[in-house]
């Protein structure tokens, strides 16, 4: 038999045998499906953390709060502050009117509560941007509390502790959804490799005819590892497809909100590589049942 | 074409087959006949490598099958039209696609497979029922159609276990006629039956399996 035909033959008979056993076929798929959600949800999340940390990360500003009192001198001081340390590269200004037209942009549905209100009550404050490498700079407490301590300062704003605690839990949520992943793939495995064994019982009678005929083992084995193959892809896509419905259904319950929740948080759905490996874990799961279940021990 | 030589099957130590000795030669038709539980489906199995001899030397179309790698046994098995006694048809799969089914490994396209199935099962008078399944037909269509799967690759060895044993006397002769005209294709025959009655009419070499020894002709005062 030349390849191409074996190949033909081998996807018409794995095809065949999925849609003869389509129930088995559509219960198999939906557990793997369910089992890819939690994964790629996991996936989901580390991957909207590690943006938000990145996005933080980003973000090597200072801000100074001004008392409401404070002066051109004691802006001047401020300033002299920072630019003495060295660890600054630029001051910049944010007048009350400039803060509160931030706040309107990523609340929108506080905007008008804003705007009606008699006074701004954002205060005026100074952005700090921080040179290159300053954020891990020992000199940074230092420059700190220099700022917390000028007299036109009430409050400095730079939780640099937060962020590490963030960067850490993202690499917790990794290795967390690294393991699930392994758990949760080997899982659907499991649940191919049952589904295929009980679909090999089924047709046992078949099987022992397809032999006595001359059927090469390939094209018995062969239907039932492509099928498992299948199975797993098929769990996948669906699996991306609920995902991706999810995301829709947030995207659009932020939006109805009034909030700008994706483009506050920094929200993105699973980047192309990530869906890849959602459908790397569903092909593995269905090539490792199918392997699995085909064993001569199943088989004969 | 077969060729048993000291042939000997035994199980669980009870010897079902001893010492058999014997050939058919390419493009004979053969009968084997014998009572019931004489091994005469041992021996067809013992042909097709269903089963491994215990002792002794078989040889079918050249190859040594009681020496066979597992892996060369579905070569040799496509080079033969065998009909089982329980017709082992696909269940859930169509009388055309169950004739059809052999020829998928052969490399054959679609439109081919159809084709000769069609013709086969034309051969048994069931080409009318080739969308039926094999749950929707009597036992005497299951055996044609098992039939129609064994002629349909042009088999160079036809080996057939009780073919007429649900068929009525017309029908029984009727595939008697098929397998005269297949063998006069040239196509090599051994009919396993218990049926006296065909064996006499078709005027066909005899073997008689008797307490697990075969010899030439029928057995003396058979009816």
């Amino acid at each position: 038999m030349r390849a191409a035909t074996g190949l033909v033959t081998l996807l018409d008979e794995a095809v065949s045998g999925l849609v003869r056993a389509r129930r088995m076929t559509v219960a198999s798929v939906l557990v793997i499906a369910v089992s890819l959600v939690l994964v790629g949800a996991f996936l989901l999340a580390v991957e909207n953390l590690g943006g938000l940390a990145d996005a933080v990360r980003g973000e090597t500003a200072v801000t100074v709060f001004l008392r409401s009192k404070a002066t051109d001198a004691d802006r001047e001081e401020i300033s002299r502050i920072a630019r003495d340390s060295r660890l600054a590269s630029s001051v910049r200004r944010v007048t009350p009117e400039e803060a509160r037209s931030r706040f309107s942009s990523w609340f929108r549905s506080l905007a008008p509560a804003a705007a009606s209100l008699p006074s701004n009550p954002f205060p005026e404050s100074l952005e700090i941007v921080l040179a290159e490498g300053a954020a891990s700079s020992s000199a940074l407490p230092g420059l700190l509390s220099n700022l917390a301590a000028a007299r036109g300062a009430e409050e400095v704003q730079f939780d640099v502790e937060w962020i590490r605690r963030l960067r850490a839990a993202v690499g917790v949520a990794r290795a967390a959804g690294s393991a699930l992943a392994i758990v949760l793939v080997l899982g659907a495995a499991f649940t191919i490799a049952n589904v295929v064994r009980l679909t090999i019982l089924l047709h046992r009678e078949e099987i022992e005819v397809l032999r006595l005929v001359g059927a090469p083992e390939f094209l018995i084995r062969g239907p039932f590892v492509v099928g498992a193959l299948i199975q797993g892809i098929l769990g996948s896509a669906l699996a991306l497809g609920l995902l991706a419905a999810g995301y829709r259904a947030l995207l659009f319950w932020g939006t109805r909100e009034g909030e700008n929740v994706a483009g506050l948080l920094g929200l993105r759905f699973l980047p192309l590589a990530s869906a890849g490996l959602l459908v790397g874990f569903g092909v593995a799961a269905g090539l490792l049942g199918g392997l699995v279940a085909v064993r001569r021990r199943n088989l004969g | 074409m077969i060729e048993f030589y000291g042939v000997t099957k035994e199980y669980h130590g009870r010897r079902v087959l001893k010492d058999v000795t014997f050939q058919v030669r390419k493009g004979e038709f053969v009968f084997l006949t014998g009572p019931s539980g004489a091994g005469k489906t041992t021996l067809l199995k013992l042909i097709y490598r269903a089963e491994r001899p215990s002792e002794g030397q078989l040889l079918v179309n050249g190859m040594n099958v009681s020496a066979m790698r597992p892996s060369r046994v579905p070569i040799l098995r496509r080079s033969l039209g065998i009909v089982f006694q329980d017709y082992k048809l696909l269940p859930g799969r169509t009388v055309l696609d169950n004739v059809s089914y052999v020829l998928k490994f052969l490399g054959e396209s679609a439109g081919d497979r159809r084709r000769r199935a069609y013709h086969a099962l034309r051969s048994v008078e069931l080409h009318h029922r080739m969308s039926a399944y094999p749950e929707e037909l009597s036992g005497g269509e299951q055996q044609r159609v098992a039939l129609a799967r064994a002629l349909v690759n042009d088999p160079s060895l036809l080996i057939a276990d009780e073919p007429t044993g649900n068929l009525d006397h017309r029908l029984a002769f009727e595939v008697m006629k098929l397998f005269a005209d297949v063998n006069v294709r040239g196509t090599t025959i051994l009919v396993a039956t218990h049926e006296q009655d065909l064996i006499r009419r078709a005027g066909r070499r005899c073997l008689t399996l008797e307490k697990g020894q075969v010899r030439e002709g029928l057995a003396e005062g058979s009816a």
